[in-house]
Parts: C-alpha cells; sequence; structure tokens
C-alpha cells in the first residue's frame, strides 16, 4: 500500500450490495431500507386504520347485515342504514331538547359548586335522559375536573421533587406507621372518637420526632419517593378496587362524579409525577435563581416562570391524563352503577349477555366516544412545539 | 443616575465549602470596600464562582460568615440581600419580552405599572437597547442579551453587583466592546461590584482589586499591577500574563542561580535545592550566542505582527521571548538569551513560594 490513495473509499466502486444498502447521501435512506420501512409503515397503518374503518361502517349496519357479514364495503356489500344511531338519540324517548338544556344548566351549576366548594352537595342531575348523553356528559364533567385536579396537585409535588431535596427519616417514618396503627386500634376496638385519637397521635408524633432528633441517621432520599409515587402505579388497579368500593361506600360517595374525579385523580398522579418531574429537571435552573434573587417566592417562580416554560410538557401530560380518564373502565364499572356511568360503561352495556352482542349500538357509541378525543388531541398539539426554551440561556 | 443605590462593603471571613468530600473553598477571607471593583478570577474549579453563589445565598457556606455592609447575611435569603447578579448564561425569561424582562424585579415588588414602564425605558437607555423592548430573547444576538441581563440586573439599584462570567458567551469583538462599556458603567454608577472570570485580561483590565482563587485558596488580593509586577507565588506569575511567564528550573544558593551549569547572578538570596526562576517573555531580549545569559537553540519562530515571539531550548525547559518583528533567527539557530537581574523572579519549587 505505498499509494496513500488507496485507503480512498471510492464511490464509484461500489458493489451492487453497497449500492442498495448504503445511504445514497447524509440524512436519505438506502433503497433498501426505504423499501422495508415503508412496506412495514403500510401494514401498520391497515392495523390501525382498519377496526377505526370497520366501527364506523358497523355503526351504519343493521342486524342483518352484521351477522350475514363479513361485509366491509357500504353500498356494495351492505345497504347502509341510520338505525343504530336513531335507537341512540330520537328514539330514546328521554331524548328530547328541553331535558337536554336542563341537563346543560345543571352542569354548568354542579361544575361551578365543584370548583367553589367541594363540600357542597352536587344537585342530582336530570333522572331521566337520554343515556348516550348522560354518559357522555359524565364522562365529560370526570375526566376534565380529574385530569384538571391530577395536573394541578401533580405537577407541583414533581417540582417540589426536582428541585427542594427532602430526606426523611426512616426511623420518623416508622414511628408515624406505628401511631397510625395505634388510632385504628383505638378507634376500632376501643371506640374512641376518631379526631381525639388522632390529635393525640399526632402529638406524640411530633414530641418524638423532636425528641428522637439525631438518633435515626439513615433517611430516604428524592429518589427513593419518586420510586415510591411510581410504584403505586405499578400495582394492578383489580387489587384495590374493592377496598376502594368499600371506602367510597363508608363516605356515602357511591354513584357520585366526586368519588371518580378523586380516585382518577389519585390514579394518574404517578405518571404526572413522573412525566412532569423530567420537565422540570431539564429546565436550566438559572432561570430560576434569577428569579429567586430578582425576590420572587417559590410559588411566584412555579407559577410565573417555571409553569409557562413546560408548557409543551404540561399539554402533551394532560392530553395522556385525559385520555386515560376518559378510557376508563374498571374502577367506572364498580363505583358508578347508575347515575355517573360513563362511555365505556356504556358501551360494555350493548353486550346484553343474553341477546348477544348489539355491534351496531356499540358502534355508534364508540364513535361518539372517540371524536372529543381526536379533537382534543388536534387542540392539545397546537401547545406542543418546540423551541419554547430557544433565547433563554443558550448563546 | 447620581444617588445610584448603596455602595456597601462585603467581607468574607473564614468561608469554607464542600460538597460532599470535595473542598471547593478553604478558609475563605476577602474584604470589598464599598464601590470597589474586585475581579475573582481563577480556573475552572478554582471554587470562584462558588464565592459568589455564597454571597449571593443562592448556596450556604459550610463554615464561615458572610457580611454585606457589616450585616452578617451568611442565612439570609437571597432576596434581603439587595444584591444582583447577571449570569453566565444571561438567564432571560424566554417567554417574556424585553421589558418584562427587565422590569420583573420591579413587578415582584409591586410597583404600579407607569413607574415601573419609566424605570424599565431608562434601565434600557442605560444599555441602549430601547428599541429591542417588545421582542423576545430568542430574536436576539448574544450581546443584546447580556445587555438585557444587565438592565434588569440595574434597574433595582442594588447594593453589590455580582456577575459570573457575563461575557465569556461573546465572540472576541464583542467582548472587548462589552468590557469597555461594564468599566465605564461601573464607575459612572459606582456601585460594588464582584465579578468571576476565568480571563486575565478581563480580570486586569476592569478590576480595581484582583484575587487569584486556586483549589479553593486565595492566592493574592492586589492591584493588576502589583499582580503583575509582584506575584505572591509561582502560580500567580505563570497564571498572568501572556504569553505565560517563563520558568527555568534549577538551584538557589545565596544569590546564585544555577541552572544547566550556567549560574545566574540575581537580587534575592536564599537557599533552595529546587528552585525556579521566572521571567516575563517581554523582559528577556536576544543577542549574539556570546553575549547571551544563556544560550540555546531556537525551537520556533513566531511572527505575531508588531513583535516575533521565539521560543529557545534550555534543557528541559522553553523560554519564550519577544524580539522585535524583523528578527530572523530559525528552527535550529544557536541564539543567546540575555535575561535582566532586575526583572527576574525566584521560587521555591517544593511550596511555589516566592524568595525575595
Amino acid at each position: 500500500m505505498s499509494d496513500a490513495s488507496s485507503y480512498r473509499f471510492r464511490k464509484s466502486e461500489r458493489t451492487l450490495m453497497q449500492r442498495l444498502f448504503e445511504a445514497p447521501a447524509i440524512g436519505k435512506m438506502s433503497p433498501a431500507s426505504k423499501f422495508v420501512a415503508y412496506s412495514l409503515l403500510a401494514i401498520w397503518s391497515l392495523f390501525v386504520l382498519f377496526p377505526i374503518y370497520w366501527v364506523i361502517i358497523t355503526s351504519f349496519k343493521d342486524a342483518a347485515s352484521v351477522n350475514e357479514g363479513p361485509f366491509y364495503l357500504p353500498f356494495v356489500d351492505f345497504q347502509p342504514t341510520l338505525d343504530a344511531w336513531r335507537i341512540q338519540f330520537t328514539e330514546d324517548p328521554f331524548c328530547n331538547f328541553a331535558a337536554i338544556v336542563r341537563q346543560f344548566g345543571l352542569l354548568g351549576y354542579n361544575s361551578f359548586v365543584w370548583v367553589v366548594s367541594p363540600v357542597v352537595e352536587l344537585a342530582p342531575m336530570e333522572p331521566q335522559i337520554c343515556k348516550i348523553y348522560l354518559a357522555f356528559t359524565n364522562s365529560i364533567v370526570i375526566s376534565v375536573f380529574s385530569t384538571g385536579l391530577c395536573v394541578l396537585v401533580g405537577a407541583m409535588a414533581a417540582y417540589a421533587l426536582a428541585r427542594i431535596q427532602y430526606a426523611p427519616r426512616f426511623g420518623n417514618i416508622l414511628i408515624f406507621v406505628l401511631l397510625l396503627v395505634g388510632v385504628i386500634v383505638a378507634t376500632t376496638y376501643a371506640g374512641a372518637p376518631w379526631w381525639a385519637s388522632a390529635s393525640v397521635a399526632l402529638a406524640f408524633f411530633f414530641f418524638l420526632v423532636r425528641a428522637l432528633k439525631g438518633y435515626f441517621k439513615l433517611s430516604l432520599k428524592n429518589g427513593d419517593i419518586l420510586f415510591w409515587i411510581i410504584s403505586q402505579r405499578i400495582l394492578p388497579p383489580i387489587v384495590v378496587v374493592i377496598p376502594i368500593y368499600v371506602m367510597f361506600q363508608a363516605v356515602g360517595l357511591l354513584d357520585t362524579h366526586l368519588a371518580l374525579i378523586l380516585l382518577y385523580a389519585v390514579a394518574n398522579m404517578p405518571i404526572v409525577v413522573w412525566l412532569m418531574y423530567d420537565f422540570f429537571t431539564n429546565l436550566p435552573v438559572e432561570l430560576e435563581e434569577s428569579a429567586q434573587l430578582d425576590g420572587a417566592t417559590r410559588p411566584r417562580i412555579f407559577w410565573e416562570i417555571v409553569l409557562p416554560l413546560t408548557r409543551p410538557g404540561l399539554a402533551a401530560t394532560t392530553l395522556l391524563i385525559l385520555v386515560l380518564a376518559w378510557n376508563e373502565y374498571l374502577f367506572a364499572v364498580f363505583l358508578a352503577t347508575v347515575k355517573v356511568q360513563t362511555m365505556p360503561i356504556m358501551v360494555a352495556a350493548k353486550n346484553t349477555g343474553e341477546k348477544g352482542i348489539f355491534w351496531w349500538e356499540m358502534c355508534a357509541v364508540i364513535v361518539v366516544m372517540i371524536i372529543p378525543v381526536i379533537l382534543m388531541a388536534i387542540l392539545l398539539t397546537r401547545f406542543i412545539s418546540k423551541g419554547v426554551l430557544l433565547g433563554a440561556v443558550k448563546g | 443616575m447620581k444617588d445610584f443605590g448603596n455602595q456597601a462593603s462585603v467581607r468574607f471571613e473564614n468561608v469554607e465549602k464542600s460538597f460532599g468530600d470535595v473542598k471547593v473553598l478553604r478558609d475563605f477571607d476577602l474584604e470589598v470596600l464599598p464601590g470597589e471593583f474586585v475581579v475573582l478570577l481563577g480556573a475552572s474549579g478554582s471554587g470562584k464562582t462558588t464565592a459568589l453563589r455564597i454571597l449571593s445565598g443562592l448556596e450556604t457556606p459550610s463554615g464561615g460568615e458572610v457580611y454585606i455592609d457589616d450585616e452578617n447575611v451568611t442565612d439570609v435569603l437571597p432576596k434581603y440581600r439587595d444584591i444582583s447578579m447577571v449570569f453566565q448564561s444571561y438567564a432571560l425569561y424566554p417567554h417574556k419580552t424585553v421589558a418584562e424582562n427587565i422590569s420583573f424585579p420591579l413587578k415582584v415588588r409591586g410597583m404600579d405599572k407607569a413607574d415601573m414602564d419609566a424605570a424599565t425605558l431608562d434601565a434600557a437607555k442605560q444599555v441602549q437597547i430601547e428599541d429591542l423592548l417588545g421582542r423576545y430573547p430568542r430574536e436576539l444576538s448574544g450581546g443584546q442579551r447580556q445587555r438585557v441581563a444587565l438592565a434588569r440586573a440595574i434597574i433595582r439599584r442594588p447594593s453589590v453587583f455580582l456577575m459570573d462570567e457575563p461575557l465569556s458567551n461573546l465572540d472576541a469583538k464583542l467582548r472587548g466592546h462589552m468590557r469597555a462599556q461594564l468599566k465605564h458603567m461601573q464607575k459612572s454608577m459606582g456601585i460594588t461590584t464582584i465579578y468571576v472570570t476565568h480571563d486575565q485580561i478581563e480580570a486586569m483590565t476592569l478590576a480595581h482589586r484582583v484575587a487569584i482563587l486556586e483549589k479553593g485558596v486565595l492566592q493574592q488580593l492586589a492591584t493588576p499591577a502589583e499582580i503583575y509586577n509582584d506575584p505572591a507565588n509561582l502560580f500567580v506569575a505563570q497564571f498572568i500574563g501572556s504569553p505565560p511567564m517563563n520558568v527555568i528550573h534549577g538551584r538557589l544558593a545565596g544569590s546564585q542561580f544555577t541552572t544547566n551549569g550556567v549560574v545566574v547572578e540575581t537580587n534575592v538570596s536564599g537557599q533552595a535545592e529546587k528552585a525556579v526562576m521566572g521571567i516575563r517573555p517581554e523582559d528577556c531580549s536576544i543577542a549574539a550566542p556570546t553575549d547571551g545569559t544563556l544560550v540555546g537553540t531556537i525551537f520556533t519562530n513566531e511572527l505575531i505582527g508588531d513583535h516575533a515571539l521565539v521560543t529557545v531550548d534550555w534543557g528541559d525547559d522553553q523560554i519564550a521571548i519577544k524580539a522585535p518583528k524583523d528578527f530572523s533567527g530559525d528552527q535550529g539557530d544557536e541564539i543567546g538569551v540575555v535575561i535582566p537581574r532586575d526583572h527576574l523572579f525566584v521560587f521555591d519549587e517544593s511550596n511555589g513560594q516566592r524568595i525575595r
């Protein structure tokens, strides 16, 4: 190899395999990988889009065209009909305009009450209203309010974990748990009023923590707390659904919006904390330090500096939580028996058991259920834009 | 702006800071006079930024006290210290306009809109950005962002200005311009300023006094001229000056410094088996091989413009000499180096201390 230029790759000397598998230029795909990639994408898009197509056409079928099928092409295979849709809307005796307007009024009132004071009892919704309307508004109320609560509290928790170092000591946690057991024993077996035993236990707790200060060395770190929060999502919900049912029964909240709102907020909180923690830790800390030197308080920094800067992340998280709450079935089927049935329950109810599944009606309900999700996605992508931090710290 | 804020004094007393096992600041003492411009100079990891952050209150010291205007502020929240800081990254709020950025400190203080707007315009005029007030930081150049950060720092008339490498993100030309601007602003406002940098030129040109830090220890605190002409130790001597001071290893006996068998007469007296002789490139000169204090061979000859920088091999050391620009010696030539006795520094190699 005396000739130095013999070390060079020459584009003109490529083999056939190289021509097929090598990218023609930086940022381009080779012919072979292009073929593979687009083939896979085409197959995958069929998997994704076909169910939606199937749901839509099935909602326009009658029982006969469903059962005699499979038919896929409207007007060719089968004659479309609005029967399934009529059953949901015009043929439901309670689906009249006045009732829906009244229902809107009640919804507004309840939302207001819910925001102002969660303690005031919500007005009962119109008992006789068409089912699909009831389920739809229930789903909206529950998912919107639970998502709002969940994202608000979760984001604040995530910010605290991202910026403040906590070190709860194992010993103190142990004392707390033991005293809690004491409270339970005292109220259940000794008949002490719960508020009295709780106050005594709290007083004991503060006394013991002060007295034993410096005695316990081992403590948890923020990472442990974060993992503890996330681990609650690892538990299968079916495991806890019975205790949760009993708890809500005890406080008399079964079959209420509030029960599902609170439950969804708590159940989805770990996801919010997890996602938002990442966004917050990636924010340049100088911005907050600068605001701190300028005299801003923590809450002000959070609302005025941190939250606006994490808006894309916040929007993505909100979308995810909203969809999770919108689609939730398991908790709803236990806790929302009659009045606050949500859309997923309504869909499942089309499986009548003795008469089989009314696929055409189910599909009509499903179409109604997926429309808001698509609208939300379109709306929220507008907020998920890149380059929000541009100009903050980069020169 | 005559009555611009309060000229505060600043005092560090035995300040220590460790992160885990790493001590980044040891027994740090520094007194800054009211209205003074002090530059903390050091390489990265020398503790200079930590010292600044301790003064700002963003970091708490592991030991020692910090005073502003003779008031102990060691445990005082940053907002009550009446200081403002310009960050290396500028830390502008990207979702706020320039005007909103500048006025943020006043907004936090609950000032009414009319006064705030007037003050914002005033501060913007100080740094000549009054026509950029409606823009967002992402629409500004580096130099303009720097000015916005400055305006935000001066708008609330603090007692102490802190600057953490404010010019290091600018290109060389703009840096020189902003340096002059900063010096002018500080002088006309008279605010006590503490400025952190790793750039010796910034330190020499801006400071009333320079504090040189290395590995968390204050090496020397003096005026730029003193630092240059009378370095306290080998570290300071080598840190300041461009190209850096030449060091020649040898042995000191009395006033005679012996290196590679050549004896150089010095003005100091002492004994050191391992000593270092320091001489600045501009203080040496070249001569014919017969006339030099030392005689070596030329390693390379670089023409800088107004002078030529000649590097000469001397034993294991190399000596850089600023020679006239028409010097034509070439690589490998024998050359004499003249080392004037009055410009010589001698250091003890074992601890780096100056032998006087």
